[in-house]
């Protein structure tokens, strides 16, 4: 029932999960795109990333994310490097 | 010489007569993209009290409901526990208001206390500690709650998610059988560094009302409120919920000596549908064993738990002799879970 831990999960599925959530298509992004550049990057789906990646068991709180400009600034707040 | 054992015998509850549908809130914010909202929130209605109406009515209306249903009778209550942050009065209490309104005897102890949505929870465990201690044998537990009188107007982020309405609870001695316990064991946990995501400043002594209290501020989201109204920090509320309720919930069945497949349902709190969904599969719990009753009358805070088992009870989903884990978390920050065997 419970995750024991970080569930194995590359960059690159990470940014397709990404992609998902803001219903774009897959292959779309890069990760060098300005966060506020992407129309659907809303508090809505603020939530949906901390849904997210809670289900990989990494926590992480919106006040985090003040300080991400791009895509890969915040997939890195979940300590999945960027191969 | 056995001891009493607390049990919770019986739940009814009232939401007050107007709704407010979404269909309203479109009338009100034509630009507001309230279907795809009511779809991530799962709230269709909202019942709001009227001007005039206070958590003392909505509790008295519960606990009359309570009394019809032969539960018991007024004159069996020797305690009053009422769980509300929207008091009738700064004071005095509003469960010794309730006493004299219900025909509870004046021999019977009555107390306020002011918790949120784990209201309820800590509400069994006070009720239980009055029992087993002997103090009492007769617990009317009620929670109620309107926090619409806390939503600025033109606040979106709120005014789709809360709804008014009251819950009343039995808790009765019986008599311990040596065996599994009918209420317990519990979990409880706080963190006040969170006070700051869902409050409303001004009002109380530390800022009292004010012209400058009353001044509407916009935020980035457009949504409207001052200090004297409720603000509520939804990312971070819903950070804090992912990351303690799968480990509250953990540390219960853990406590208690139970594995998650042996909990017949579970019973959380309902903020809204898209945080419950986010639990729920964190905690890898299939849905039929995991409790939603939100689409009629929304977030109603402290009432939420008791009202999703009444609507459980009613729709068959609980029955009796089922174990079920209740699971209260929210302002403050504040978090409580118990298990309770129904009867």
């Amino acid at each position: 029932m419970f995750k024991s831990g970080r569930i194995f999960m590359d960059r690159k599925e990470l940014l397709h999960q990404f992609e998902t959530l803001l219903e774009r298509p897959a292959g779309s992004l890069n990760g060098s795109e300005a966060l506020e550049t992407l129309e659907q990057w809303d508090s809505m789906s603020t939530m949906g990333f901390i849904a997210m990646v809670a289900e990989h068991g990494v926590t992480l709180s919106p006040r985090q994310f003040v300080n991400c400009r791009t895509v890969d600034d915040l997939l890195n707040l979940t300590g999945i490097p960027k191969s | 010489m056995s001891r009493p054992a607390a049990i919770l015998r019986a739940i009814e509850f009232h939401l007050p007569e107007k709704v407010e549908t979404g269909a309203d809130l479109i009338r009100e914010f034509p630009e507001w993209p309230v279907s795809r909202i009511e779809e991530k929130t799962g709230i269709a209605r909202r019942h709001i009290a009227a001007p005039g109406e206070c958590a003392s009515d909505l509790a008295a209306e519960a606990a009359r409901k309570l009394f019809a249903s032969g539960a018991c009778t007024p004159a069996e209550i020797d305690f009053v526990l009422l769980c509300t942050q929207t008091p009738d009065y700064l004071l005095p209490t509003t469960a010794c208001v309730l006493q004299d309104r219900l025909g509870i005897p004046t021999s019977a102890g009555a107390l306020d206390f002011n918790l949120g949505s784990s209201g309820f929870v800590y509400g069994l465990a006070l009720a239980q500690g009055l029992i087993e201690m002997g103090a009492a044998r007769n617990i009317l537990l009620l929670t109620a709650d309107t926090y619409s009188k806390l939503l600025h107007a033109a606040d979106k982020s709120v005014r789709t998610i809360f709804g008014d309405g009251a819950a009343a609870a039995l808790i009765s001695a019986g008599i311990e059988t040596g065996g599994e316990p009918r209420l317990g064991p519990f979990v409880f946990g706080t963190d006040g560094t969170g006070s700051i995501n869902l409050i409303v400043p001004a009002g109380g002594m530390r800022e009292p009302r004010s012209a400058a209290s009353a001044v509407p501020v916009i935020d980035s989201s457009g949504n409207v409120r001052t200090r004297e109204t409720l603000f509520m920090d939804g990312g971070e509320i819903f950070a804090f919920t992912l990351s303690k309720v799968p480990l509250l919930v953990k540390q219960l069945l853990e406590k208690s000596g139970k594995t998650a497949e042996q909990i017949d349902l579970f019973v959380p709190h309902q903020p809204n549908r898209y945080m419950l969904e986010a639990i729920r599969k964190q905690l890898r719990i299939a849905p039929e064993r995991f409790y939603v009753y939100l689409s009629d009358c929304g977030n109603t805070v402290s009432a939420t738990i008791p009202i999703a088992l009444k609507a459980a009870q009613q729709d068959g989903t609980l029955q009796s002799g089922h174990l079920v884990m209740l699971v209260g978390f929210g302002v403050g920050y504040s978090w409580a879970a118990t298990l309770v065997r129904w009867p």
